[in-house]
């Protein structure tokens, strides 16, 4: 017997409940009218003044703001007319009710920039009262909703390539919003967009299309694949020779890689890991020695390519001496000892110059004017031109860690789905228990260690070429506590919750400048909030969401059909 | 001399992460949690003694003055300890054992952020409002030199002894004696020492754990305090970022002493201060000195975790995956 039966067996008591039963109905025609009123004032000026968050001030003539709210609008009317006739796999008001607390807040928000930005409400245009209106009614009819139960077996089965197009044209949407997104240089109006975008995603995916596009995921795993990267690969093309955002999205590629090696260890086989910076830290260290630079240490200067596999090698010998005590010390102790380590590397690097220790890294200095990388005559330095697009230095960094990434996510996910990766998975949950089943579980440890630490090592390589320089404050423990914050944040054993947070962490202090000096505070509190009220992050495994929720009956019945098809 | 002069100093800097290290193993001892962010209480203890100074005394250097700049100390950290349990740690008692750390972890960092961007600036980006006058917290502060326990050095047969070297000394001296009276004469810290041996069976007997437990974190919130004072006297600044390493420290020598043992915590903090002293005066070659004492803490850090994870004193091992 599910949740939902118990409860309709009895009369709705409180107040709240009765309101629900006798204007349910009405909860449809609220959520049109909200809706259409939004699209209304799309097209409605919003500001007296035309210098605040772009010209919002011409009627019939939307830009910015008065798109997104229009946007907003169409997403209420259609979750409204779903309503009417709803598909037992969907539930829309789930999905207004995200709408209408976001359509709210953004259209506040809008209002409150245009009073701060031009001097008072008073110059707010008959565009953002109606906008007001409109989020308000959204928010009305969502709490007349009733709540529903999803049957997740009903979803429509489509024909191959009908689902294929469909992961295309949500992936052509991806791309198209995080180049306009990107684009946009007011923060206040960024602030107003991300608002908007977070709102129409959680609405849709919440209202349930979110089960079903994670259904056809799936089933079409390779052209999910493929598409995506192909839509990262288009991506420098959309920015029309300007590097500002490429260089901001190398970044995020170098985190992610990293985050996702440390997500081996940490999500895989459940070792917490404190110092993984350091290993970043030992691959961009021996990237920059081996280097044509005239500050590197050492004399060799092998090709990139042998520099490459020292770098993996380096840092995975690192991670195999860093996981040795992983044999003795388990849960907290060994966040500690990596700690530990972590701090020694960094200290390390910093004392390694000659006067104390032998000369290997020039100190606090770091190792400068790192030369761009040469492969085959191509130069990663200097700016190509494909198709007309010109494609600067950061673009050809990003091609090639493109590449990076998708070698990590190919081991990531070949370990996973192997003995090795359920030997962790086993680990993890109890290692005694693996013991007993005959699981090689100091062997597996190492190994974890060591593919993770290589995975970062190969990394440091090209960032050190990438950054140009070198230096021991890089690899600072809050590097690290960083990296951890993207896999937790992001969901912990799996591959595209680590991109998410990885990209969240990295993008918003470079896009939100106004905030940049409280990037820290915020991030701390948004760790603390996290681990309280979402601790399988946002993008969780099934299975870990199911370790801090055991007791959600919807969640169970998912997890257990998506196991039986996936049989 | 040289000898007797490192001795001085190590039972100092001891004293120091002594009296920080007896808060995480109390924590540790009850509720198995490595507050991350004790290094912080720390931090908070000594800018709650600034700002005591600055708000009722600024310019008073009597000796008076300093047992109020202590109780200034003890209330802004106890206050801090308590909220953060309250509101951060409490709802987590039954989540898996990564959450809270990384809550800590969180913890942390927004604390030091918190002083450097809003000690002379309360409401953060909402006014510039500042009613005492606090100087900005985002590079080092300056902190009031105190009559009597800081001035001329005393020097004993070459020996130089400073004078907030007795403080400290004494400071972890008295801590440590009310601590022994508390833990094991009152009502109290009899139930503690229950709770920590068993909590369910301590709750079956009438002890009221959540009390237990919220006493456990007063209890390390004051001793850092004390040691927050004491490290501003010594070295005669402070900035947000002084909690990390010596928190890091602390810990260190909690882990050495056994952790979840108080007179452990004690020990190690001593023992710690002696070694990191005695390295940078005794270790030949370029690999000695200053540069590398931090080093030489965290392999001991790391030897101690490999080797005798139950530390010097041994207490119960604990197993937990």
């Amino acid at each position: 017997m599910t949740s939902l039966e118990k409860t309709a067996g009895e009369a709705p008591v409180s107040r709240h409940d009765r309101m629900r039963s006798r204007f349910g109905s009405r909860a449809a025609v609220l959520a049109v009218a909200g809706g259409a009123l939004l699209v209304l004032s799309g097209l409605l000026s919003w500001s007296y003044d035309d210098r605040v968050l772009g010209d919002l001030s011409i009627r019939f003539y939307p830009a910015g703001i008065q798109i997104y709210a229009m946007v907003i609008g169409v997403v209420g009317v259609v979750l409204g007319l779903l309503l009417l006739r709803r598909p037992p796999w969907l539930d829309p008001g789930r999905g207004l009710r995200a709408l209408g607390y976001g359509s709210v807040a953004f259209v506040v928000a809008a209002l409150v920039s245009i009073a701060y930005q031009a001097g008072g409400l008073i110059n707010v245009n008959e565009g953002g009262w109606v906008g007001l209106l409109g989020a308000l009614l959204i928010l009305g009819a969502a709490l007349l909703c009733p709540p529903e139960h999803l049957d997740v077996h009903s979803w429509p089965r489509l024909a191959g390539w009908q689902e294929i197009s469909i992961i295309v044209v949500l992936l052509a949407v991806l791309l198209f919003t995080t180049a306009y997104t990107l684009n946009i240089d007011d923060a206040a109006t960024f602030g107003c967009l991300l608002v908007v975008i977070l709102t129409v995603a959680i609405a849709l995916l919440g209202s349930g299309f979110g089960g079903y596009v994670g259904f056809i995921g799936q089933n079409n795993r390779r052209p999910l694949l493929l598409a995506a990267f192909l839509v990262a690969f288009l991506f420098p093309f959309t920015q029309d020779g300007s590097d500002a955002n490429m260089s901001i999205a190398t970044q995020i590629l170098i985190f992610a890689a990293t985050a996702l090696g440390l997500n081996i260890v940490v999500g895989l086989a459940g070792l917490l890991d404190l110092g993984y910076i350091a290993f970043l830290g030992t691959g961009a260290y021996v990237g920059a020695m081996l280097s044509q630079s005239a500050f590197a240490t050492v004399g060799w200067k092998p090709p990139f390519v042998v520099v490459m596999l020292l770098g993996m090698l380096v840092a995975s010998i690192f991670g195999l001496i860093i996981g040795t005590p992983t044999l003795r010390v388990s849960g907290d102790y060994l966040a500690i000892v990596t700690l530990g380590f972590g701090e020694i590397f960094r200290l390390a690097m910093f004392n390694l110059d000659g006067n104390n220790g032998p000369d290997l890294t020039n100190g606090p200095n770091g190792i400068p004017a790192i030369p761009d990388l040469t492969f085959f005559g191509f130069d990663f330095g200097a700016t190509h031109t494909v198709a007309g697009i010109p494609l600067g230095r950061f673009s050809n960094y990003y091609f090639l860690l493109l590449l990076l990434i998708a070698f990590v996510i190919l081991v990531f996910t070949r370990l996973n789905d192997s003995r090795i990766g359920r030997g962790w998975v086993a680990i993890r949950e109890d290692e005694r228990a693996a013991e007993a089943m005959g699981v090689n579980v100091f062997g597996l440890k190492l190994l974890a260690f060591a593919v993770g630490a290589s995975l970062a090592g190969l990394a440091g390589t090209i960032k050190a070429h990438q950054d140009t320089s070198v230096t021991p404050d890089q690899y600072i423990f809050l590097e690290s506590a960083f990296l951890l914050a993207a896999v937790v944040l992001g969901g912990m054993g799996t591959v595209a919750g680590v991109l998410v947070g990885a990209t969240i962490l990295k993008l918003l202090p470079e896009k939100a400048r106004v905030v940049n000096d409280y990037r820290l505070l915020i991030f701390g509190l948004l760790l603390v909030i996290m681990m309280r009220f979402r601790p399988e992050g946002i993008v969780p495994s099934k299975r870990r969401q199911l370790e801090f929720h055991e007791d959600d009956e919807d969640l169970v019945e998912l997890a257990q059909t998506e196991h039986l098809e996936a049989k | 001399m040289e000898f007797a002069q490192q001795l001085v100093n190590g039972l100092t800097l001891g004293s120091l992460y002594a009296l920080i290290a007896v808060g995480y193993t109390v924590v540790y001892g009850i509720i198995q949690l490595i507050n991350f962010a004790h290094g912080e209480i720390f931090m908070i203890g000594a800018f709650g003694a600034l700002s005591t100074w600055l708000v009722f005394f600024n310019g008073n250097t009597s000796v008076w003055v300093l047992p109020i700049m202590i109780i200034g100390a003890i209330a802004s950290s106890v206050i801090v300890a308590v909220l953060m349990e309250r509101v951060a740690y409490r709802p987590l008692r039954s989540a898996p054992r990564l959450a809270p750390l990384i809550t800590a972890i969180g913890i942390s960092v927004f604390l030091q952020e918190l002083v450097r961007l809003g000690y002379n600036n309360p409401l953060l980006f909402l006014s510039t409002w500042n009613p005492f006058d606090f100087p900005s917290a985002k590079q080092k502060v300056p902190f009031p030199q105190i009559d009597v326990v800081t001035g001329a050095a005393f020097n004993v047969g070459g020996v130089v002894i400073q004078r907030s070297t007795i403080f400290t000394i004494g400071a972890l001296i008295i801590c440590a004696a009310g601590l022994f009276y508390f833990v094991s004469r009152t009502r109290t810290g009899r139930a503690m020492q229950a709770v920590s041996q068993d909590p369910d069976t301590a709750r079956l007997m009438g002890i009221n754990v959540d009390r237990i437990i919220i006493v456990a974190f007063v209890i390390g919130a004051t001793l850092a305090a004390v040691a927050g004072v004491a490290q501003g006297l010594q070295i005669t600044n402070i900035n947000f970022k002084m909690g990390f390493l010596a928190g890091l420290k602390a810990f260190t020598a909690a882990v050495l002493g056994g952790i979840g043992n108080v007179w452990g915590a004690v020990l190690g903090g001593l023992t710690l201060g002696l070694v990191e002293s005695m390295a940078v005066q005794f270790i030949p070659g370029t690999f000695g000195g200053s540069p590398w004492k931090d080093v030489w803490a965290f392999a001991i850090l790391i030897l101690v975790l490999v080797f005798r994870p139950q530390g010097l004193l041994g207490a119960k091992v604990v197993d937990r995956a």
